[in-house]
């Protein structure tokens, strides 16, 4: 008996590994509603991989914690140590010596450039480009300068350039043809500059990165950071309740209760950078170039805002955690005007201005017809948000009161992005993150030409007043030009705004120096730590 | 308020009542007393008959419409109460209509796909049996086929590869996947009933194969068939729940008993009512058909009648 | 014996061939071409398309599409995952093996339980613990496993907290335990999801299981063996029990087509990474290669199943054995 106590714990001991003490250890473990399409910047147009991608790469400076983008006040250096205006119309950066790639490389000005021609390549179409259309040339002085040459000068110049760009190694993806980035191994094995290595990714299950000891940027306390793929967000908050999983940064509203009531999570809420709408695609499908047979009639697309009761849809979804956006801006903005002229919600309005349009149920079946054609149309969700499929199921119930047949497709997200993109939808619940300045989410999203623009909206009144509002040179006058632009796009309604959502995250009590800012809620885990007093058994872990 | 309950209890009563004078008059017969002798028998019967007569009767017995949201925020999931018996879902929708209706959709769906399967079922194995040599070779290699792969993957190709099926094809689809068993079954009885005296009888006064196969083979070989409605019913009522469950078979707002179930799986620790009421529901009815097609199976058993 | 044998695979290779064209008559019927993305779900590129061209012969006449699908399947090619950017073979090798895990584990469950379960109420048939225990077994054999497995998540995983809510094993801690350690973990994962196909499988084999024991226990050599004086519970072991497993085992055997159905169900309700939830989250990425793929794969498996069924079958029954019938 004693020889087989002795046995197992001989072959117990065997397997433990060495242990980790002291300030720089800790693993924490942060539940991924999903999963990111590829690692490699330009050529993902996934939100998931923003988090992963923030630990892995660096820019060349970052926003402060005032969220300032006009000049160059607060901007925090990064791979930039320090820069300088030379003209109003250029800047130059002085690389910082001691960066590294993950691989031992040093990082070099022909990086910069090389990261800058990939992001404005029309065949990458990364988000990047729009934001960076009055950057004329990027050049470097010597391996460690480089220089930045505007077209114009404008207030958001400075944040233009280093906002959006995550610098990519030259020497590992030089040799990458630009239609392949998309498959390229390196997607899935990448190779960053930032504070954080990339160690193993199993596809479905978990995604881990590694402290880097010798990170230009100063050694990140918690050495280990592991993303758990969970597809339910309630599972997510049940692992975070079990002490299974560590981050949260979205608790759905249904779960509050049960985060709040636990002693051991910490909740951090912030305002919002997401809002969600549901858009129209203005085009017909098959053919862009002819108006969408629905949806290409404003009134039409009026009278069903008018039908849509949205505050009880965010009341009934969110319980008053969220807020009916005026437009298409997230609470995060400074643009929120109460003052602009809104819908009302009127299904009485919207019933007259159909039938005035030629909408009535002709035949009796419930849903309203016009020479032959039915009011239906299909609306594309994700399978991946419980909020937008609870959306979708309340809206088709909202449209069917007032004749309108909606049939919903769920579908993955890159497929859902995929179809909006080449134009095969009629409409979509789409969800986007807010950029900190409105400048380049409303180019994304609303100017013709970008490949963003899912509704294919094209005013050209619009495109007028934006360009305006980006040429203010304070942040009083844009306010108010920014007003006048909203407004135009509201009278269109090329899309109902649904909701903006009040965040909140969640992080357990051991984890200190938590911050997070709201448009990148990960982009300060590298001064997270976890003090040596409160190591639990898996922040101890040695990697093998 | 007051017709649900009435009606509903007017059901309760007709399918008991029902059940037990359907066991009064069986006591005369052999096959009678064979169906009975079964403790489950009675129970499956009534069950069987509640679910049926509330399906038929689904605009009768329903409270509210099921598909209706009268009040998304005050009557977002509420517990059972007196106006909501069996409460409310996430979207306000009262769950005793949905589930009411929801016994049309799932009952219906078993039913008409298990028709379609029957039909093909014994089309085939009486012509296997009966025709024999090449035809029941090829008939019986293709059922081997369908046996081997498992129906959930054969739909799950047909619904990826043509994204959008509208029910009557699901339908169909369900019944074309699952013939198979049943067509051996048949293919049996047919082989042991074809050198019986009376097909003889029945060529020799120049009846054609087909009045042969149809007009007097397969009358006779109406017993395993009649099991394996029984039991099929209920298979395609699983089935079908899968498939809503994973969202590729009823779609909402259209109430099955499947994405029921899926429509409370996020709020399982908040409101399990949701999920756990249609599963109920299903197991129910599935349970009063197995009861209902192993005492048939004992009943029309016809090894035990030639003793 | 060895002729039986290589008749049995020879069939089950016409089984599989059978449903390869199968799948390729329902690919070339579908709107779209599932082994390119259409345009309208994807954007690909010229060179992904025409390497897929070289692959399947989209181009060429459907006679030689066909023969190079069957040549690309026997050569474990089975095209690229559209959501995952990788080869299907890659994707499903990772997940065959939990679902494998899972299947067996569950048919042990199954096994256990339903024999042990079945013989016990035909020892004491028709008493009341055995119409009590009927009443049990119908229940599980008729309630969707779906269900069942939300219905224990619910109980075990989020009132109760003492098994893990989903996944194979636990990412943070796995891969750094000992071997016995990860054991531990994967088999604490296991239990639910394994459980739900069990329990339900176990009703199915207790049903059968008590039916063919009562058979038996009315034939004469048990009779005899009574007569003889034996106990009755040398009688029920010895004699009764052996005699009534042998349709179990091919029950059993019969019994992956519920199985694989299963592990879909189970699969995505414990985000269990195996096949069956591979396909089904394939439906929604519209990746029709991994879809068509598994359920090859699948009845590749099943055919194979029931030659080693067929194969135990004769193993335990010499009457089989000495080939006295093929019964069909």
């Amino acid at each position: 008996m004693q020889v087989a106590v002795a046995a197992l714990a001989a072959l117990t001991a065997c397997g433990r590994r060495a242990e980790c003490t002291g300030e720089y250890c800790g693993t924490l473990v942060i539940a991924g509603l999903g999963e990111p399409d590829i690692l490699l910047p330009p050529a993902s147009d996934d939100a998931h991989a923003d988090a992963v991608d923030d630990q892995l790469y660096v820019k060349l400076a970052d926003l402060g914690p005032s969220g300032n983008t006009f000049g160059d006040v607060g901007f925090v250096p990064e791979l930039a140590e320090r820069w300088e205006w030379d003209n109003p119309r250029t800047i130059t950066f002085h690389l910082n010596p001691n960066a590294r790639w993950h691989d031992g490389r040093p990082v070099r000005a022909e990086d910069v450039a090389f990261s800058f021609d990939v992001n404005t390549d029309s065949i990458v179409n990364s988000r990047a480009r729009a934001s960076l259309t009055k950057v004329r040339r990027v050049t470097t002085r010597d391996s460690l300068t480089v220089v930045f040459h505007f077209s114009e000068a404008y207030p958001e110049m400075f944040y233009d350039a280093v906002h959006h760009m995550r610098i990519l190694p030259a020497h590992l993806l030089r040799t990458v043809p630009r239609d392949q980035l998309r498959t390229a191994p390196f997607g899935r094995a990448p190779v960053g500059a930032g504070c954080y290595r990339f160690v193993a990714w199993k596809a479905g299950q978990s995604l881990e990165l590694a402290a880097d000891s010798t990170c230009f940027l100063g050694r990140p306390h918690i050495r280990r950071l592991l993303w758990r793929f969970t597809p339910d967000p309630s599972v997510a908050v049940t692992q975070l309740v079990a002490g299974e999983a560590d981050v949260y940064e979205y608790v759905p509203p249904q779960d509050l209760e049960r985060v709040r009531a636990d002693s051991q999570l910490v909740t951090y809420p912030y305002a919002g950078p997401y809002y969600t709408f549901l858009g129209f695609n203005l085009r017909a499908r098959g053919d862009t170039s002819l108006p969408h047979p629905l949806f290409g009639d404003r009134q039409l697309r009026r009278a069903l805002t008018l039908a849509t009761d949205r505050q009880q849809l965010v009341q009934s979804v969110f319980g008053g955690l969220a807020k009916v956006p005026p437009g298409p801006m997230p609470l995060l903005w400074s643009t929120w005007d109460s003052t602009l002229r809104v819908m009302p919600f009127d299904s009485a309005a919207a019933v007259r201005i159909l039938a005035a349009n030629g909408w009535r149920d002709h035949d009796g079946d419930g849903v309203a017809d016009r020479e032959g054609q039915k009011l239906a149309f299909e609306l594309l969700t994700v399978t991946t948000s419980p909020s937008r499929r609870q959306y979708a199921r309340l809206l088709q119930e909202q449209f069917r009161r007032i004749g309108v047949a909606v049939e919903i497709t769920e579908l993955e997200s890159s497929v859902m992005t995929q179809r909006m993109e080449t134009g095969n939808y009629d409409a979509a619940l789409v969800s986007r993150i807010g950029d900190p300045s409105p400048t380049s989410s409303i180019a994304l999203n609303w100017l013709a030409g970008s490949s963003s623009n899912y509704t294919r909206y094209d005013n050209p009144v619009f495109a007028e007043a934006y360009a305006r509002a980006t040429d203010a040179t304070t942040r009083d006058a844009a306010l108010r030009v920014w007003r006048s632009a909203f407004q135009v796009l509201l009278d269109d309604a090329p899309a109902i705004w649904l909701y903006s959502q009040q965040v909140v995250a969640v992080v357990q009590r051991r984890v200190a120096e938590v911050r997070i800012r709201p448009d990148a809620p990960y982009a300060l885990v590298r001064t997270w730590r976890i003090p040596a007093d409160r190591l639990i058994d898996r922040d101890r872990v040695e990697r093998r | 308020m007051l017709r649900t309950w009435l009606s509903l209890g007017a059901l309760v009563a007709a399918a008991t009542g029902g059940a037990l004078l359907l066991r009064r008059r069986c006591e005369r017969t052999d096959r009678g007393r064979r169906f009975f002798r079964h403790p489950t028998s009675t129970t499956g019967v009534a069950l069987l008959t509640f679910f049926v007569l509330v399906a038929v009767g689904a605009p009768l017995v329903a409270p509210y419409d099921p598909a209706a949201q009268p009040d998304p925020v005050g009557l977002q999931n509420r517990p059972p109460s007196w106006l909501h018996p069996l409460g409310t879902d996430l979207y306000s929708h009262d769950l005793l209509s949905r589930v009411v209706f929801g016994a049309r959709v799932s009952l219906g769906v078993g039913t008409l796909a298990m028709l379609v399967a029957l039909t093909l079922g014994a089309v085939v194995g009486a012509l296997a049996g009966y025709l024999g040599r090449w035809v029941d070779g090829l008939l019986m290699r293709i059922v081997d086929v369908g046996i081997a792969v498992p129906r959930m993957f054969l739909l799950l190709m047909a619904v990826a590869l043509w994204s959008r099926l509208p029910l009557g094809t699901l339908i169909v689809l369900i019944g074309v996947t699952g013939w198979f068993g049943t067509s051996r079954l048949v293919r049996a009885e047919v082989l042991s009933l074809r050198e019986r005296p009376f097909v003889d009888a029945a060529r020799a006064l120049g009846a054609s194969t087909r009045r042969v196969i149809f007009g007097h083979v397969l009358p006779n070989a109406a017993a395993p068939l009649i099991v394996s409605a029984a039991l099929g019913i209920g298979h395609v009522m699983l089935l079908e729940a899968a498939l809503s469950f994973l969202g590729i078979g009823v779609r909402p707002p259209v109430a099955s008993w499947g994405n029921m179930i899926a429509d409370g799986r996020d709020l399982l620790t908040t409101a399990p009512w949701i999920s756990l009421v249609p599963g109920f529901a299903i197991a129910s009815v599935v349970m009063a058909l197995n009861a209902v097609g192993d005492a048939l199976r004992d009943a029309l058993d016809p090894h035990e009648e030639a003793t | 014996m060895t002729t039986w044998l290589l008749r049995r695979l020879a069939a089950s290779v016409a089984i599989v061939f059978a449903v390869l064209t199968l799948t390729f008559v329902l690919i070339h019927l579908a709107p779209g071409s599932p082994f390119r993305p259409s345009a309208d779900d994807r954007t690909v590129s010229p060179e992904v398309i025409a390497r897929l061209d070289r692959v399947y012969g989209l181009d060429r006449p459907l006679a030689v599409q066909y023969l190079k699908y069957i040549g690309n399947v026997a050569r474990g090619e089975f095209g690229e995952s559209f959501s995952q950017h990788r080869p299907v073979a890659r994707a499903l090798a990772d997940a065959v093996p939990n679902t494998v895990l899972l299947g067996v584990a569950a048919l042990a469950i199954e096994f256990a339980l339903g024999i042990a379960l079945g013989a016990y109420q035909a020892a004491r048939a028709r008493r009341r613990v055995d119409a009590a225990l009927s009443h049990v077994t119908l229940f599980f054999y008729s309630v969707p496993t779906f269900w069942l497995g939300l219905a224990l998540l619910l109980v075990f995983g989020q009132w109760l907290h003492w098994l893990p809510v989903g996944g194979v094993g636990d990412p943070v801690v796995h891969d750094s335990l000992p071997w016995a350690g990860r054991v531990l973990d994967t088999l604490r994962h296991l239990v639910l999801p394994a459980g739900t196909l069990g329990l339900v499988g176990a009703a199915g084999t207790a049903r059968y299981q008590r039916a063919a024991m009562l058979e038996v226990i009315h034939q004469d050599y048990v009779r005899t063996a009574r007569a003889k004086g034996l106990s009755e519970r040398r009688v029920l072991l010895r004699h009764a029990l052996r005699n009534a497993v042998l349709p179990i085992i091919t029950l059993l055997g019969l019994s992956l087509p519920f199985l694989l159905t299963g592990a879909v169900l189970v699969e995505t309700v414990f985000s269990w990474p195996g096949m069956g939830k591979l396909a089904a989250d394939a439906i929604f990425a519209r990746d029709y290669p991994v879809v068509t793929a598994a359920a090859i794969l699948a009845a590749a498996m099943v055919a194979l199943s029931s030659v080693a069924a067929d194969l135990l079958t004769a193993v335990a029954d010499p009457r089989v054995r000495l080939g006295a019938r093929d019964a069909r």
